[in-house]
């Protein structure tokens, strides 16, 4: 049973009367609900959402069992990593752990209910000011019900060596994960955080979870920016990502997706100030009958702004993806300039990819904006030459096969997560 | 160790439902150098590749064995496994896997599960080859061929089969493209090797090879057949006259694979 329109949600009720909300969230969360339930589920370029069922019943206030194989091991990473993170289970946020060394720094990392209350202004500026309610049905959803969550504020000028991680875990106890990340990161500091979002989905028809993360980029500051998505059959998942980056900001984001998951999914840069520059590398594994819609998008504003997109793909079995790399050079983004990359590898007769490239120009002095996209199958050829050296074919496939991807996953930044990303691509690809 | 034998009998391939190779035969052993020439377009290369396996060339009657052994029945890897190897006229490039990785991942198999060399034994191994064919020590870093000059990627083929050690080194044009100094290194390696536990089928258009790598058996091919066999003196002459006394003599008006005698 899905909720019907009300200005007076009970699922936002329960979470003002849960955390004590103060009324300027409760409103916006009335007002983003208001949003939800009016907004169609659209049928987008490549991917029909009308018939997919939003079930969004209750917020469960508790959370039964340890953390699964894939959070232990992120956890284990984490702790290896330096000791900074936040757990979240189940929208419940389990353990918070910010290490003394960056605390004496003035650094901030709290989940995001917590920091509401403690930190009224920062949140209340920030919050829903880089992904509005209003840009899509599951914007909304996630603005209207976000549970689970996390806020990071590092100060002007500091500058972090340890990266910073949240593990997001959605088992079937849930209804439906909606995690909110908000990061500030003032100017002249520096940055890098992972984020993984973990999703048990067998069975949960229905269900729909949406990510949302938001990044606010001061000027010269720099954010390295990694997240992995596991996202399982059944539920539809969303996930949408974007940074504001303020003069000479830059945002490097390393996006891993291994999933069999129908996911929708955004990630982007607002390229608002002058000399900011940012780019996406992403990797996407896709098995089953995964269908994903991948959008990394640069939108340019500031002057003299540069952007890189290089996105890589995998399929197997019957799995169907679109990857879209979109660039949009606005007017007064004068000598801006982009680079699109899109390769995919579909393995198997029935995997299917799509690679779009995108590049809207509304600047006339634009430097320089290229472009290259392929989809192909593994080179025979390739086979051939290293099973001539005694290398059966498996082993060739799959060295070929982690020859794309290699340099992507060895962008991701924290090393322990690192080696988890490559079990679970060699698990899902058959390659072990 | 027994000296190895690789038995090629009246060996017919084709391509598209085109038959390149009519009815070849050949015995190759240990300790042997048999060199082939022929024109362009007679069928060196399809040999070559069926012997190794490519998907792309059936073979469709005839015998290879090695020691004994169905090659026919075997994969490619089991082929290589099994002591063969290819030097390939066209070497693939693969991007994103290292030259060093290769090389220890196709010896490691050709050794067999157990008796894998250690990393650091493979590296010093690496390396001493490596400075024996004036190869960069950066080339064991980068990718598999990409971007290697045609020179390079033939000096690299020589590379694998110093490492690997086959029982039968088949050489495709491994001379084209290489500067002098890089031609004696080749020549170099295969003369190292050279011993009864390893025989050579040289693939070559130049008599220049053959002075460093002096061969036991010249084989002319025209047609898709062996059509005249000698010693080192039949590559001078041909050298010294072309093919056309040749094929005056044999009554060959086009040698290339498409015509017939
Ligand atoms: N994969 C292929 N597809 C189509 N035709 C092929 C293929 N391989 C070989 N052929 C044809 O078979 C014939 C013999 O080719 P092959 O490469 O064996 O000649 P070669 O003697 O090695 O010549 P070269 O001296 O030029 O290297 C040619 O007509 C060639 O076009
Ligand atoms: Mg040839």
């Amino acid at each position: 049973m899905s909720i019907k329109t009300s200005a007076h949600s009970p699922l936002v009720a329960d979470l003002a009367s849960r955390f004590q909300e103060a009324p300027w969230l409760v409103q916006q969360r009335e007002r983003a609900f208001a949003l939800y339930t009016s907004m169609p589920s659209p049928k987008l370029e490549k991917t029909d959402l009308r018939d997919r069922p939003w079930l969004v019943e209750s917020i469960p206030s508790a959370t039964t069992g340890g953390a699964g194989a894939a959070a232990q091991a992120l956890l284990e990473g984490a702790k290896a990593a330096g000791g900074a993170y936040v757990y979240v289970r189940d929208g419940v946020t389990i353990e918070t752990s910010l290490p003394h060394s960056l605390a004496k720094q003035g650094v901030v990392l709290l989940d995001l209910h917590t920091a509401v209350d403690q930190h009224p202004e920062w949140v209340r500026r920030h919050l829903y000011s880089v992904v509005p309610a209003e840009e899509s049905k599951w914007a909304a959803l996630n603005a209207a019900l976000w549970h689970g969550g996390v806020f990071v504020h590092v100060p002007s000028g500091v500058r972090l060596e340890l990266p910073i991680h949240f593990i997001y875990e959605e088992t079937m106890t849930g209804k439906g994960g909606l995690p909110r990340s908000l990061i500030v990161v003032e100017d002249r500091a520096s940055l890098s955080f992972a984020e993984a979002y973990l999703c048990h989905g067998e069975r949960q028809e229905g269900v729909v979870h949406s990510a949302v993360t938001e990044l606010v980029v001061g000027p010269d500051a720099d954010v390295t920016a990694a997240c992995l998505s596991r996202y399982g059959k059944g539920p539809t998942n969303f996930f949408t990502r974007r940074a504001k980056l303020a003069d000479n900001a830059s945002v490097d984001w390393v996006i891993g997706d291994v999933s069999d998951g129908f996911t929708v999914g955004l990630v982007e840069s607002r390229l608002e100030g002058p000399g900011s520059k940012s780019t996406t590398r992403s990797f996407g594994v896709g098995y089953g009958r995964q269908r994903l819609d991948f959008t990394a998008s640069m939108d340019h504003f500031g002057h003299h702004s540069e952007s890189d997109i290089t996105l890589m793909g995998v399929l197997r079995g019957r799995a169907s993806s679109t990857y879209r790399s979109s660039t949009h050079i606005e007017r007064g983004a004068d000598e801006a300039s982009s680079e699109q990359h899109d390769r995919m590898l579909m393995l198997g007769s029935r995997a299917q990819a799509d690679a779009i490239p995108m590049l809207l120009i509304d600047e006339n002095d634009v430097q320089r904006c290229g472009h290259a996209a392929s989809v192909g199958r593994i080179d025979e050829n390739q086979v051939y030459y290293l099973m001539a050296r005694g290398i059966p074919r498996a082993e060739a496939e799959r060295m070929i096969i982690w020859g794309y991807l290699q340099p992507l996953v060895d962008a991701f930044p924290v090393e322990p997560w690192r080696s988890e990303v490559a079990s679970w691509i060699d698990g899902e690809l058959n390659l072990r | 160790m027994s000296s190895p034998v690789l038995t090629i009998e009246d060996l017919r391939v084709s391509v598209e439902d085109k038959e390149i190779v009519k009815g070849l035969s050949l015995q190759i052993k240990g300790g042997e150098i048999h060199a082939v020439m022929g024109p362009n377009g007679t069928g060196k290369s399809t040999l070559a590749s069926a012997l190794m396996g490519h998907p792309a060339y059936s073979v469709t009657s005839g015998r290879v064995t090695l020691d004994g052994e169905d090659v026919l029945a075997m994969s490619v890897d089991e082929r290589a496994r099994a002591g063969l190897f290819l030097a390939m006229q066209y070497p693939a490039e693969v991007s994103g896997v290292s030259n060093a990785n290769f090389l220890r991942t196709a010896l490691n198999a050709r050794r067999g599960e157990g008796n894998e060399l250690p990393v650091i034994k493979f590296h010093r191994l690496l390396q001493q080859k490596m400075k024996d064919l004036n190869i960069d020590p950066s080339f064991a870093e980068r990718y598999l061929n990409e971007g290697f000059s045609g020179g390079e990627k033939k000096r690299n083929e020589i590379l694998q089969m110093s490492l690997l050690e086959p029982k039968i080194a088949i050489l495709d044009e491994i001379d084209s493209g290489l500067d002098i100094d890089a031609l004696k290194l080749v020549a170099d390696a295969v003369n190292q090797l050279r011993s009864p536990q390893t025989g050579f089928l040289i693939i070559t258009h130049y008599q220049r090879l053959l002075q460093y790598i002096v061969p036991d058996y010249v084989h002319v091919m025209m047609q898709g057949r062996i059509v005249k066999s000698g010693d080192k003196t039949l590559a001078e002459y041909l050298e010294a006259n072309g093919y056309d006394t040749l094929k005056r003599e044999l009554g060959i008006v086009d040698e290339t694979v498409g015509a017939e005698a």
